[in-house]
């Protein structure tokens, strides 16, 4: 198992390991969210290349499709979408929180150890040929609507909740009351029967803009200050 | 072969990093994409098993894991943006009370 000259399984374990490794840390060490989110990617595509080692392409293909595409941009969007600046540093709050994610760090990584030292005395489970159809897309649908077919609808039903969910939080709370500029076209205001300006409901500064415009045109002198009444707004 | 200890190592290490992130990390979206990694971790020692074992069970539940996933994106960015937009920032620490 451990020659002196690694095979090409190993090999490949140890480049895409790195990778998703390197790219987990960066990611945790950016304090720009785009940069973390490329990283992010980073680990999907290299963990989406140890699938394939371990004989799992429809995984594999699903990873790259759900997860690097769909799920990471939708997060990007969201980044782009809020402008977020990068994270400012300043002093922490709870500064106990840091020894206490080193502990658990520690604790983790020591069961990880403990674990690779059980591993060289366990016996390990023959790994399946490459002729098996285990990771195949016909195995899996095939136990996905024969056995597993109540969690697979279950699922549905969650994304559903999911979907109504997300279009409840992220719309505006109602239809606002004032129109909001540009949302209106930019026409001179109405008058009334005695001259003043009839406010509607939806009017707005670039309203009162338009109607100064159109009083400075005609050449009527009573135009800026109702237009500046409506800047104030 | 790669004994099967070194997938599972690999996928605690990950762990781990994920779960320092969310622990050090206080934007709201990096928190989100700490957690994200810790899904894929575990995901990862699913399909070892999976693999290892000979069973598609483990990759069905992966692809449930996916679902669950993106549907924890669609909400979890979805409460990230109404946050947003009331207090102006992602900082956790600015979101520590429930009340505007």
């Amino acid at each position: 198992m451990f020659n002196l000259l690694p095979s090409v399984p190993q090999l490949l374990f140890v480049l895409f390991g790195a990778m998703a490794l390197g790219c987990a840390v960066a990611m945790v060490a950016q304090r720009n969210p785009l940069y973390s989110a490329i990283s992010l990617v980073g680990v999907f595509v290299s963990l989406a290349c140890l699938y394939l080692t371990l004989q799992a392409p429809f995984i594999a293909a699903i990873q790259v499709i759900v997860y690097a595409g769909a799920i990471m941009v939708l997060v990007v969007f969201v980044i782009m979408l809020l402008n977020v600046e990068e994270e400012v540093r300043r002093p922490l709050r709870l500064t106990y929180l840091i020894p206490v994610g080193v502990l658990l760090a520690a604790v983790l990584v020591g069961e990880a150890a403990f674990m690779l030292s059980l591993g060289s005395s366990a016996p390990t489970p023959a790994q399946t040929t490459s002729g098996s159809d285990v990771g195949l897309t016909a195995s899996i649908g095939t136990g996905m609507f024969t056995k597993y077919l109540l969690p697979f609808e279950v699922t549905s039903v969650l994304i559903l909740m999911a979907l109504v969910g997300a279009i409840t939080l992220a719309r505006q709370g109602r239809t606002p009351l004032f129109a909001a500029p540009g949302n209106v076209d930019e026409e001179p205001a109405v008058l009334t029967a005695g001259g003043d300006v009839a406010i509607k409901p939806g009017d707005t500064a670039a309203t009162g803009r338009a109607y100064a415009r159109e009083q400075i045109r005609s050449g009527d002198a009573a135009a800026p200050s109702t237009s500046a009444g409506e800047e104030e707004r | 072969m790669i004994p099967l200890t070194w997938y599972l190592a690999l996928s605690a290490v990950m762990f781990t990093i994920g779960v320092v992130g969310v622990i050090i990390k206080r934007n709201a979206i990096q928190m989100f994409m700490c957690i994200e990694l810790m899904l894929n971790a575990v995901n990862l020692t699913f399909v070892a098993f999976s693999s290892y074992f000979g069973d598609v069970t483990g990759q069905l539940f992966v692809f449930i894991v996916m679902t669950v996933a993106a549907a924890e994106a669609a909400v979890g960015l979805g409460i990230i943006i109404a946050i947003f937009r009331n207090r102006e920032s992602l900082d956790v620490d600015d979101a520590s009370v429930l009340r505007l």
